[in-house]
């Protein structure tokens, strides 16, 4: 165990094993999280044949530019509609939600009226609601009012997030003194002006914070879309590399098209949170604190 | 409408100047137009289809005229949940998603903890390009991490299966026994980097004064991590383990991506599955009964959770 | 005073939404009966929705658009999710004019009042005589009305290896029973080598080998659906392949189609197929090495009775709510019996008409290059006339076909057996009548 009278060399031995067994772990971890990205970056450079035929962690024939055309070139460039379609849902989607989730926040932050604690004890509660357990009995009322198999399926229960108000809210708390709203009060500003002059610009990295929560979980939803959409144009990436895969033993061409769009469609979501990290920091602190 | 010098005035004079004065705040019309364009969406998208659901649960198909008969549906008070819990089906997916949970929940968190913990002392290196290596995986959707994945637990195309295979193990990732903790393994592999974040954005929060007592005193790294850290931090671990429960719970996309390619996962695997399934077999009553259930059972292990640890940590 | 008007509005709004949207979709009515629409040409130009699983079905439809510009056909592949994205669109009202429909789905979908009778158009009565008879028989469910066209069909045979067999000198089997005998052979003689694959995820398949066996798992009297799925039939069939599987005498890691099935194939570890017509373009197009040593024979016999099963095909219904049932019928009857139409249909999607025209087909006249240029065609012809022609679909088969995978591929692993898949599919069959409120028993 560890002593202090001992001198310095002894501790140093003793955290010289410790780091090297830290530094070993960490390494291990790493090999594991970066496994499947790295053998999805092999095997989307292969030819289809080389897939089960060569070593899955080596190079072989590299034929990534052919692998790509394929993928964007099947059925007429479905891949690039899904790919819009992804941006539609989760980026457009996650802007709006950001907008009116923080206009919520603010509010419920900002604004004393009574039944505003009730209020934000329901929007807690739809935090606690699984959304795969809406996405049955939301399929049902769309049919119902036929926007069922539209981009406004997928789109409009994509732009309610709960935990958005929640952080919203905590942010307004923190970024947006008091004092500033009052003096823009006292200078007969609107409340509407207020907010999209002052907070806004106050609370704006909290709001790239909140717009990055939303599109990842809108990014990951798979169940909504797959319950909502039939029509393939209108796919988001996931639902129709899904697809793909579930045809692959009819076609098996369609294979090294799942791979590579697989790879086409995470790495520049990869590259952007790796540039964003810094705002899911703040994002859970925030969050984790309560 | 008092002019702007008198109600300066006002401010000034009201002690602690937290005193809200009538009409110094924003009208009522106004508070309206900032919440209802999260709360009409809202109402419509959530609390809506959850009432929804309660009501096709109690409604039961009836049929009349012939072998094929025309359909209507009637009221039928508990008749959809009563089939729900005599469901064997129903059972074994809440069972296996259970022990799923039991299993996957404390490793997933524990791994971690570990890592975050581990960037937070001066025993790495390289800290930052671990800490992005260990959140890349939250980048990744559910359902084409399943895809990876399953490419590697795939008996003809895995390096993994190929190498186990050369040292003699002969793995079978999707056998009836092991599809189960590969499914688990998808969700660990999606979920560490990003619980590893919120723990250590706690831990860095914490001051550093809090250590140097206990540094004077002696104590290894190793004690001071889970005796005072981890403590600290509890409520961020209480906050990861709610989200993996009410996730776990849910679980859809990873197993039914293994579904397209192995025969071990049955098409009532999950309780979402199930759900989904008797959706697709035209009976949404039934189906929205599960879906009750499910929310239900979410909400009381989740819910329930958070209050016993917050009784226990004294919170 | 702001807050309780602030809250009484958020109130009132959250009250209206429910009521709006609640009103909106009332409870199901009943539904209308699925009853003979009228049948009057459009005037001007239509446009129909065709939705398909057939590869290369957008080429035969590219053919009817060109020669006919006043009907145009729009085509939608729903291979992935076929039934569910049917249903989908049934229950959202956006169902297409004219869908794929498989045989076996077709009882489903008339439950789900999914069909229009297409009777009052004379065209489509008159296609009657067009079709091989049991699939006459199961599109007008026994001729009540025109529901859809038999589209094509898949009259099961054995394909064979023969290189296989001759190596190890053993006659190629015409019976289940020297099929068992030859499997322990070839297993004995190599143990890498297995006679055929399970695939425990095909209930299509297995409802094929159960149609052989006669097994009437469906009938309807005493205003009941009489349900038979466990039937000594059924049990006959199931208690053969689970001897094979506990033998370890056939793969049951392989779903048929899939990559892993043609390596198993290809390093020729697998000496025979069980398959349909359909099937022959698979091993052609996959497997292109091996050809000139594959065969087609007629399909193992129980014993004396040469009867032979049906693996799939499907047909082209005639969907609720198309606005356009002439032009529909038209397009349909094109489709299924002209035999330019029915010649691309089976060079391109290796499809097996139901048609008789289609039978007379060129292509089907003559050898196949792959098997030797064999007139393996002649096989499947003759099969097809010892198909049983009163075997019957249930009304929920998709739901027990699903039961039925679960507990087969559970057997296929060692928990249970085949005819404990079965019993559990005959009790998934009677709930699930019950939970569509379908009058049902279980029969004999």
């Amino acid at each position: 165990m560890n002593s202090l009278s001992t001198s310095g060399r002894s501790v140093n031995r003793e955290s010289q094993v410790s780091r090297t067994a830290a530094m070993a772990l960490m390494l291990l971890l790493a090999i594991y999280f970066l496994l499947p990205i790295y053998f999805l970056i092999v095997a989307a450079t292969k030819p289809q044949g080389d897939l089960a035929a060569t070593n899955g962690l080596t190079f072989s024939h590299f034929n990534l530019f052919e692998n790509l055309r394929v993928l964007f070139t099947r059925s007429d460039g479905i891949f690039g509609r899904w790919a819009l379609n992804t941006v539609i849902y989760a980026v457009l989607g996650a802007a709006v939600g950001t907008l009116i989730s923080a206009l919520c926040g603010y509010a419920l932050a900002k604004f004393r009226f009574r039944g505003r604690e009730f209020l934000f004890s329901v929007i807690l509660g739809g935090v606690l609601v699984p959304t795969t357990a809406l996405a049955l009995p939301l399929f049902l009322l769309f049919s119902a009012t036929g926007i069922v198999n539209t981009y406004f399926a997928v789109f409009l229960p994509s732009i309610v997030s709960p935990f958005g108000v929640y952080l919203a809210r905590i942010f307004a708390n923190a970024a947006v003194p008091q004092e500033l709203l009052e003096s823009a009060r006292l200078d007969g500003a609107g409340e509407f002006r207020t907010f999209f002059s002052v907070a806004f610009k106050l609370m704006t990295p909290s709001l790239v914070t909140i717009f990055l929560f939303q599109f990842v979980a809108i990014w990951n939803n798979f169940f909504l879309p797959m319950v909502m959409l039939q029509k393939e144009s209108l796919f988001p990436i996931t639902l129709g590399l899904y697809e793909w895969n579930g045809q692959t033993a009819r076609a098996p061409l369609l294979q090294e098209s799942v791979i590579t769009g697989s790879l086409v469609s995470i790495v520049p979501v990869i590259i952007l949170f790796i540039l964003l990290q810094r705002f899911w920091r703040t994002g859970l602190a925030a969050g984790s604190l309560k | 409408m008092t002019d702007i010098a008198t109600r300066a005035a006002r401010v000034v004079q009201s002690p602690g100047g937290r005193r809200r004065l009538n009409g110094g705040g924003p009208r009522a019309g106004t508070i309206f137009a900032f919440v209802i364009p999260f709360f009409l969406p809202f109402v419509l998208f959530y609390l809506v289809p959850v009432g929804y659901a309660l009501w096709q649960s109690v409604r039961v198909v009836r049929r009349t005229g012939g072998q094929y008969g025309t359909s209507y549906t009637t009221f039928g008070g508990f008749d959809q949940y009563e089939k729900v819990f005599q469901n064997s089906e129903f059972w074994s997916s809440v069972g296996r998603i259970g022990l799923f949970g039991i299993v996957q929940v404390p490793v997933m968190l524990f791994v971690a903890l570990v890592i975050a913990l581990l960037l937070d002392t001066p025993l790495l290196r390289l800290k930052s390009v671990f800490r992005i290596t260990a959140f890349m995986p939250y980048a990744v959707p559910g359902v084409i991490a399943a895809i990876m994945w399953s490419y590697l637990y795939s008996p003809q195309l895995s390096p993994v299966v190929d190498l186990l295979n050369g040292i003699g193990l002969h793995p079978d990732f999707l056998g009836p026994g092991a599809v189960l903790w590969s499914a688990a393994n998808i969700s660990t592999w999606l979920w560490t980097g990003y619980n590893m974040l919120i723990m250590f954005s706690a831990l860095q929060s914490i001051p550093q004064e809090l250590y140097e007592a206990a540094k004077l005193d002696g104590a290894s790294n190793w004690a001071i991590a889970w005796q005072i850290k981890v403590p600290i931090i509890a409520p961020s671990i209480i906050l990861t383990t709610v989200f993996s429960i009410i996730g776990t719970l849910q679980l859809y996309a990873e197993p039914a991506v293994l579904r397209q390619i192995s025969s071990n996962i049955s098409s009532t695997f999950t309780p979402n599955m199930l759900a989904y399934a008797v959706a697709s077999g035209n009976n949404y009553q039934q189906a929205a009964a599960i879906s009750v259930v499910i929310a239900v059972i979410t909400f009381v292990l989740s819910f329930g959770f958070m209050r016993l640890t917050s009784k226990r940590a004294g919170l | 005073m702001s807050s309780t008007r602030t809250r009484i509005r958020l109130g009132a709004v959250a009250v209206a939404a429910s009521v709006a949207v609640l009103a909106g979709c009332s409870s199901s009515s009943p539904s209308t009966k699925t009853s003979a629409a009228s049948c009057a040409p459009a005037k001007g130009k239509v446009t129909l929705q065709y939705w398909n699983t057939v590869p290369g079905m957008d080429k035969v439809v590219a053919l009817w658009n060109k020669k006919n510009p006043n009907i145009q056909v729009d085509t939608k592949n729903i291979s992935n999710d076929q039934y569910g994205t049917l249903s989908n669109a049934l229950k959202a009202g956006k169902a297409p004019d004219l869908s794929q429909v498989g045989y076996d789905e077709l009882p489903n979908l008339r439950t789900q009042n999914a069909f229009v009778d297409a009777s009052a158009c004379s065209a489509a009565t008159a296609a009657k005589s067009k079709f091989v008879p049991w699939t006459w028989s199961q599109t007008s469910f026994g001729n009540t009305g025109v529901f859809a066209l038999p589209q094509d069909t898949g009259p099961m045979a054995l394909y064979v290896r023969s290189d296989i067999f001759k190596k190890y000198d053993i006659a190629i089997p015409t019976t289940w029973d020297e099929y068992a005998a030859a499997a322990a052979k070839l297993h004995k003689a190599d143990s890498k080598l297995d006679i055929t694959f399970f695939d425990p995820n095909n209930a299509e398949w297995f409802n094929g080998l159960l149609w052989q066996n006669d097994s009437q798992m469906y009938s309807y009297s005493g205003d009941k659906w009489q349900v038979t799925v466990a039937s000594a039939q059924s049990k006959q069939v199931a208690d053969y392949w689970q001897k094979l599987i506990s033998g370890k005498l056939v793969r049951t890691d392989l779903a048929n189609g899939s990559t892993q099935m043609y390596a198993a194939y290809q390093k020729d570890q697998i000496a025979s197929y069980v398959g349909a017509a359909w099937g022959y373009s698979m091993f052609r197009d996959n497997l292109p090495k091996q050809s000139g040593k594959w065969t087609i024979v007629p399909m193992p016999t129980w014993g004396s009775n040469g009867a032979s099963g049906d693996w799939g095909g499907s047909t082209v219904a005639f969907m609720k709510g198309s606005k356009h049932l002439y032009e529909s019928v038209e397009f349909n009857t094109w489709l299924n019996t002209d035999p330019e139409a029915l010649a691309l249909e089976n060079q391109l999607g290796g499809l097996y008409p139901a048609a008789n025209a289609g039978l007379q087909l060129p292509a089907l006249s003559k050898g196949v290059p792959y098997y030797n240029n064999e007139k393996i065609f002649d096989v499947f012809a003759d099969s097809s006339k010892k198909i049983n022609t009163s075997f019957a679909w249930g009304p929920t088969q998709k739901t027990v076909n699903l039961a039925l995978q679960d507990a087969m591929a559970k057997a296929a692993a060692g928990d249970g057996t085949l005819y404990d898949a079965l019993t559990t599919a005959q009790a998934a069959a009677l709930k699930s009548m019950k939970d569509q409120a379908i009058p049902a028993a279980a029969g004999k």
